[in-house]
């Protein structure tokens, strides 16, 4: 019995290693580098440069783009998730496969594609043109950015609202109908409250990789809007501060962990359940 | 009886992919009735009483609520509610607002609300619970919770679809009586959706049998025990013995190569017929005494009664007496003119064979061995 | 009926949504042209194109050799922490354990991949390292983001399990190891499968992480993908994920037939060998994957990591000549002929956007580069660093071929080590769409009066492109106000922010080799680029021209820029670095010639320069890149204030190159260049607002819920008040179903 139990603690402890390592160690030199200069001395200045207007400015602005992409994508995906669980399970096997396939595709090269239908003299707008409408101008828009986000991680939304709607009993929906619901009051009454969980994790799942995304601003709104993102890649990539980026990090990590705790405390009950 | 009909179903029928679930069924329901709907799984109840509902369609027929037609009318525009097979209580709701939350969408005061709730819970017995989180209570209280939420409503007709098929012995009993008790209190006409013949005859003003998608019999629980229309009926409720018999004349019938008398007319001479008797019917007497006679295969004491096989001409009988036979004892039978009830062949009749040693539903899984080998 | 209809066109609409992009794709990877925006027929060349692109193919074996690798090893520990995790007793030990397992998956990928890059620089150091970042990191990485997705698809199969299996295998005579074997694994097997599978395709598609962790030597295809946009995607990308696409619904519609038709047909004899089928496909791949490895190991291979801009190199696309693969063959041959030893020479061939991204990589310690190719100031800056070597001019006979006046330039000038050959030499100049333009302002660029305000002219409000880097769009700045690039003081440098913040309005975005596509396709009308790469567009789309900006004088007043090949401080194999350099300057082996040809930028090489090939085939583009003033005499001042001669374009060197600059104010630039960037007059309010309307909408909509609960509760939550507890069923029904009027009428009848 002992060797036995012994066996089963050793099962996790490459993991835990791992995890300590290229977790948790990791996550410390960003605590480091936000907290020291390029000297390696304690200063709060990293942390103070942030608060500069421009700073604030581009986390309020990150905090923007994502949340309305979030909440576009929830509008969007929300009723689509549940027509397809209306169709027939086979159906709607066919319909996920479709939904995730475009992410086999690299994302970089699909945003890409989209600067070739969006520019002004863009696939679109010569559409357009050839109907005698004149052309919009969309890229380099904000619009274009939040346009990307949503495209990009639309399928992260409706994939785990899907799975949590096909959960619900079908027989709930008919009593609350035999009760004197109408269509439309069974979802708001029944449907959405039962799918809270897959909202949140299909919010997470959306907000933190818009709110973190460096290549769909450059790309899709020409570096006119730079996101927490860009400025982060840009200390890392090109501007060699270090420890300003990791200072940023910091900031994003407790961003995003405040928003999360938010949305956890306000809609009830959160199993966490991260359905991929 | 209230005379009055407040469902009619007129030639209904529905088939899903093919498989025909409903063959014209005609069925009326009268007000304040406590009508059971019978019949083994996949015999179409279920269907009758979604139809009823409104969640399903029939495709051809007609349904009628007070004389009008509904087929088109949506559920939630039905004064008719439902009690689900395992309940369907909304998760994310506690109790009080389970039972309410009809009376939310009606926009009605939370005073009355409060009022209506409290005294449905009164009724359940489920006083002191409204806090509580359906998740969390037993079978039986969701039972009441269901029946509370469906009552609500004040329905018309209230549906029961299977309600105590996931309680135990001791609750479902229970519940039979209180659910009758609340039929009988409210006037509310009750279509209850069973398998367990017993349930049926216990509770119900009117049983009606079904079987592959057809209506086999109508009537009380006592005319359905004790005049079977056929075979089926005969097999499914109660335990009884299908003999294979001749009409010689009115009150004359002839089976087991034994003449018997019968209170049954009406039949062509020498008509086939399918002959019922009930094995509580059958007395042990001494094999002179005997109209037939044959071996004793085993007896099983049951408590109150032996339940008796016994062989007559490569027949086994099953009989149920007070008193004790040995095994191999040669005995003779005795059956009164009112024990033996009389039917016309049907589709089923030698469907149901005698009482060999395995049931059917035995042979069934035997088959699906071999087949899985 | 209606209703459904209407759920299929919203369902329709959003798979146009997300299949317009990869239609395009597709459509455009038939393209005839090399253009993205504009269709010129069909054609299947960029699939030819791709089979002969083996920088692409190789990144495309890196990428699955790194997704195979770190999703089996990602399974095997995963699979056992799950074990390990699900057996654990302690609920803190657990949950923390799950908590800290899940941080990659919470955490943005942005975070994750710096956090793990910092760790890795930081060691990297300490133990001294020369390239810290490389195969390993990112192999490293991508298992540590794998591992929380398979232990969360394993952990719940162990977790279903039921516990008195491995009881009763144990009970029926196995001993542990088999139960765990016979018994346990094929429980558990199906989330193995999809925990494996879904690593793996997740490292298939990593970007970010691998952006922030990979170093030199190594490219994924995503990486190569990116570097690609910086500058145009060449539709053999597209080819390729075309491809890809395709194969992977094939590959979806096989498998679901299978499972959905055939399956239940399937007698047990067919299921066993489509397990055998599929478990071979497996074991094929994985033998492959091996004898790859044993095969490159058994010759030796040296890698040469060459560093340099984007399309900036003549790379064998189109039919060109491949420089690379041209000097692998070339080593092999000489180092056989030399040594009698065959070896097999890769060169990886990475690419950088700008001086700084070099710079930062350089000085991160993390880089392992053999080959560089930085601008002047730059050169002076890793040189002041430390981060360049001298080179061995022995090795290098070829230097010979550079012009005499590039031998010594400002950034290189020390008799007695050489630290660079120079590669390239160019001018900023303005490139402008002649479709879009004023006429007037036409004719200005042709009598050669325009200059650096065509930049700042509102006309042009959204068609102009700024550089995507500080030090040349301060440069514009700096050149159109007359301001000394070298000289200027923080008002100067003041001042130059506040020319370039009145210019943000007018900018449609800061690029850097994005330009291209933008100039090209028309989509902007303006922009300041360098030379070579500006002519490279004009050949590209004839609508395009471009002038060197002049001031009143009619001299020009514009950048000139070197650039050189170096050897980085510790590259791994200096006498190859070298005999690249070397090749790179031969005339022999046509390298020189082509690229220029390739690249349109001035050649220092005397040999290409007097090459009459290569004049035929600049055409008039020669005197554009060769201006012939360029050698005129001019009289300049010297330290000492007396005149001395000197050539037009040394003096240009002299004035307007980009000298190494001071910490301070390196900062200056850093921090005006950082808020520039963050500064957003472009950027509308309208965003704020909404986001702010819909904020104020889901907290009045959540209020409102919250006080509707508690009113609803108020009555039955705390102290319920006793109804009366008499049980009338009926007369109380009736009562309630009564409207209220007949229902008074009914309580007086009652008394």
């Amino acid at each position: 019995m002992n060797k036995k139990s012994l066996l089963q603690k050793a099962a996790a402890a490459p993991h835990m290693v791992w995890a300590v390592l290229f977790i948790i160690a990791p996550l410390l030199f960003v605590v480091y580098y936000a907290f020291t200069d390029k000297d390696g001395n304690f200063t709060f200045s990293n942390i103070g440069e942030l608060f500069q207007a421009s700073y604030l400015e581009i986390f309020l602005r990150s905090l923007c783009f994502a949340f309305l992409a979030t909440v576009i994508c929830l509008i969007i995906a929300y009723p689509i998730a549940y027509f397809m669980t209306k169709a027939s399970p086979k159906t709607q096997k066919i319909l996920i496969m479709l939904v995730m396939l475009p992410q086999w595709l690299n994302f970089l090269i699909r945003t890409y594609s989209w600067m070739a239908l969006l520019e002004d003299t863009g696939i679109i707008n010569s559409l357009l043109g050839s109907i005698g409408i004149d052309p919009v101008h969309m890229i380099n828009t904000s619009g274009a950015v939040i346009l990307g986000m949503v495209y990009n991680y639309l399928p992260y939304m409706i994939i785990p609202l899907h799975s949590v709607m096909s959960k619900i009993d079908p027989r709930l929906l008919e009593a609350a109908s035999d009760l004197g619901s109408s269509p439309f009051k069974v979802i708001t009454g029944v449907v959405v409250p039962l799918s809270m969980s897959g909202v949140i994790s299909g919010v997470t799942m959306v907000f933190v990789p818009s709110i973190s995304t460096f290549y769909i601003s450059q790309k899709l709104g020409g570096g006119n809007f730079d996101l927490i993102g860009d400025t982060i890649e840009r200390q890392f990539q090109t501007a060699y501060n270090y420890n300003l980026g990791a200072a940023m990090s910091l900031v994003l990590m407790i961003i995003i962990m405040v928003s999360m705790a938010i949305m956890n405390k306000y809609s009830g009950e959160d199993d966490g359940g991260v359905v991929v | 009886m209230n005379e009055k009909k407040i469902i009619e179903l007129k030639g209904v029928a529905k088939s899903f992919d093919g498989e025909t679930i409903l063959d014209n069924i005609d069925l009326d329901v009268h007000e304040k009735e406590f009508m059971t709907l019978l019949g083994p799984s996949g015999c179409g109840k279920t269907t009758t009483l979604r139809i009823i509902a409104g969640f399903v369609t029939p495709d051809s027929g007609e349904v009628m609520f007070d004389g009008v037609r509904i087929n088109d009318l949506p559920p939630y525009k039905r004064s008719v509610n439902t009690v689900f097979q395992k309940y369907a209580l909304f998760p994310h709701l506690n109790v009080y607002e389970n039972i309410a939350f009809a009376l939310r969408l009606k926009k009605v005061s939370e005073e009355e609300i409060y009022e209506r709730v409290e005294e449905m819970l009164t009724m359940v017995n489920l006083k002191g619970f409204e806090k509580r989180d359906v998740n969390l209570l037993s079978g039986g209280q969701q039972q009441r919770v269901a029946i509370a939420r469906a009552l609500i409503n004040k329905p018309r007709v209230l549906l029961l679809d299977e309600p105590l098929g996931a309680l135990d012995l001791k609750l479902r009993k229970d519940m039979q009586n209180e659910l009758k008790n609340i039929q009988r209190k409210t006037g509310i006409t009750f279509i209850y959706v069973t398998h367990d013949q017993e349930e049926a005859l216990s509770m119900s003003d009117t049983v009606v049998v079904m079987a592959n998608g057809k209506i086999q019999q109508i009537g009380t629980p006592t005319d359905i025990y004790n005049e079977p229309e056929n075979a089926f009926v005969a097999d499914f409720i109660g335990e009884s013995n299908i003999v294979d018999g001749v009409m010689l004349d009115d009150y004359k019938a002839k089976f087991s190569g034994h003449e018997f008398e019968c209170l049954d007319k009406g039949f062509e001479k020498n008509e086939p017929v399918d002959v019922v008797i009930r094995p509580e019917d059958v007395d042990v007497v001494d094999v002179e005494k005997g109209m037939l006679c044959g071996v004793v295969d085993s007896v099983t004491f049951k408590g109150v009664h032996y339940e008796i096989i016994v062989t007559i001409n490569n027949f086994k009988w099953m009989i149920q007496s007070t008193d004790y036979v040995a095994p191999s004892q040669k005995i003779g039978l005795y059956i009164e003119p009112d024990a033996i009830h009389i039917m016309k062949k049907s589709e089923y009749s030698n469907m149901f064979g005698d009482y060999s040693s395995f049931s059917d539903e035995l042979e069934k899984l035997s088959d699906v061995t071999e087949e899985e080998e | 009926m209606k209703k459904k209809a209407l759920g299929n066109i919203y369902t329709a609409l959003i798979f146009i949504f997300l299949y317009m992009p990869i239609a395009v794709l597709i459509l455009y990877s038939f393209n005839a042209s090399n253009s993205t925006s504009t269709f010129d027929g069909f054609s299947l060349k960029w699939y030819k194109e791709l089979f002969s692109d083996s920088a692409t193919l190789n990144a495309l074996k890196n990428t699955l050799l790194l997704a195979i690798l770190s999703a089996l090893i990602s399974t095997i520990i995963g699979t056992m922490a799950a074990y390990g995790i699900n057996k654990m007793k302690n609920k803190y030990v657990k949950g923390s354990t799950m908590s800290v397992t899940k941080i990659p998956m919470m955490n943005p990928e942005i975070v994750t991949g710096i956090s793990m890059m910092l760790l890795f620089v930081f060691v990297g150091v300490m133990i001294g390292g020369k390239a810290s970042l490389g195969f390993g990191t990112v192999l490293i990485a991508h298992i540590t983001f794998n591992l929380p997705y398979v232990i969360l698809s394993v952990l719940p199969k162990f977790k279903q399990m039921d516990k008195s299996l491995p009881e009763a295998a144990l009970d029926l005579g196995c001993t542990p190891f088999q139960s765990f074997f016979k018994v346990e694994l094929p429980q558990i097997m199906p989330g193995i499968i999809s925990g494996l599978i879904m690593a793996f395709t997740l490292s298939l598609d990593d970007f970010v992480i691998s952006y922030f962790t990979i170093g030199s030597g190594f490219e994924t295809l995503p990486i190569r993908i990116y570097s690609m946009t910086k500058k145009r995607v060449t539709p053999d990308m597209y080819a390729l994920s075309t491809l890809i696409f395709v194969s992977i619904l094939v590959l979806l519609v096989v498998s679901n037939l299978v499972s959905d038709k055939n399956r239940e047909k399937m007698s047990k004899k067919a299921k066993k060998i489509t397990k055998y089928v599929v478990g071979g496909l497996f074991a094929t791949i994985a033998i492959i994957t091996l004898i790859v490895f044993i095969v490159s190991a058994g010759t030796k291979t040296v890698t040469l990591n060459v560093y340099n801009w984007g399309e900036y190199i003549s790379d064998g696309s189109e039919d060109t000549y491949d420089s690379n693969s041209a000097f692998e063959e070339y080593y092999e041959k000489l180092h056989y002929e030399k040594y009698g030893e065959k070896i097999k020479v890769q060169v990886n061939y990475t690419t950088y956007a700008s001086n700084e991204d070099l710079y930062a990589k350089l000085k991160s310690g993390a880089s392992g580069y053999d080959v560089i190719i930085p601008s002047d100031y730059m050169i002076e800056r890793l040189k002041a660093d430390g981060l360049i070597q001298p080179l061995n001019l022995n090795n290098i006979p070829n230097y010979e071929n550079i012009e005499e006046q590039f031998r010594n330039p400002f950034y290189d000038n020390d008799p007695d080590a050489k630290y660079s050959a120079m590669y390239t030499y160019g001018i900023i100049g303005i490139i402008y769409n002649k479709d879009k333009m004023d006429p007037a302002d036409l004719e200005k660029i042709e009598n050669g009066e325009a200059g650096w305000e065509l930049l700042w002219d509102e006309k042009y409000a959204g068609q102009i492109l700024q550089f995507n880097n500080a030090r040349d769009a301060f440069g514009t700045a700096m050149y159109a106000l007359g301001i000394d690039v070298n000289n200027a003081t923080e008002a100067e440098w003041k001042l130059a922010f506040e020319k370039l913040k009145a210019q943000k309005p007018l900018v449609q975005s800061y690029v850097m080799d994005e330009i291209y596509n933008k100039m090209e396709s028309g989509e902007a009308t303006l922009a300041a680029y360098y030379a070579g790469d500006c002519l490279s567009m004009i050949a590209n789309n004839e609508s395009l021209g471009f002038f060197y900006p002049k001031n009143e004088e009619g001299k020009y007043v514009t950048n000139i820029f070197a650039d050189a090949m170096c050897i980085p401080t510790g590259a791994q194999n200096k006498e190859l670095a070298e005999a690249y350099i070397d090749f790179m300057l031969s005339e022999e082996y046509e390298a020189a010639r082509a690229n220029a040809e390739y690249i349109y930028y001035a050649s220092p090489n005397k040999e290409v320069i007097n090459n009459p090939d290569y004049i035929d085939y600049l055409e008039d583009d020669y005197d554009l890149i060769y201006d012939p003033d360029f050698g005129n005499i001019v009289i300049v001042e010297d330290e000492n204030g007396n005149p001395v001669e000197t050539t037009y374009i040394e003096y240009m060197f002299s004035k307007y190159a980009y000298r190494d600059m001071s910490d301070e104010n390196r900062a200056i630039l850093n921090s005006l260049w950082e808020e520039l960037k963050v500064d957003s007059t472009s950027f509308g309010g309208g965003i704020y607002i909404i986001c702010a309307v819909i904020i104020v909408g889901l907290v009045a909509f959540f209020v409102y819920k919250y006080i509707q609960i508690r009113q609803r509760r108020k009555l039955y939550w705390n102290n319920p008040v006793k109804p009366k507890q008499t049980f009338e069923f009926t007369s109380t029904m009736a009562k309630i179903s009564v409207p209220k009027e007949l229902r008074a009428k009914d309580d007086e009848n009652q008394k």
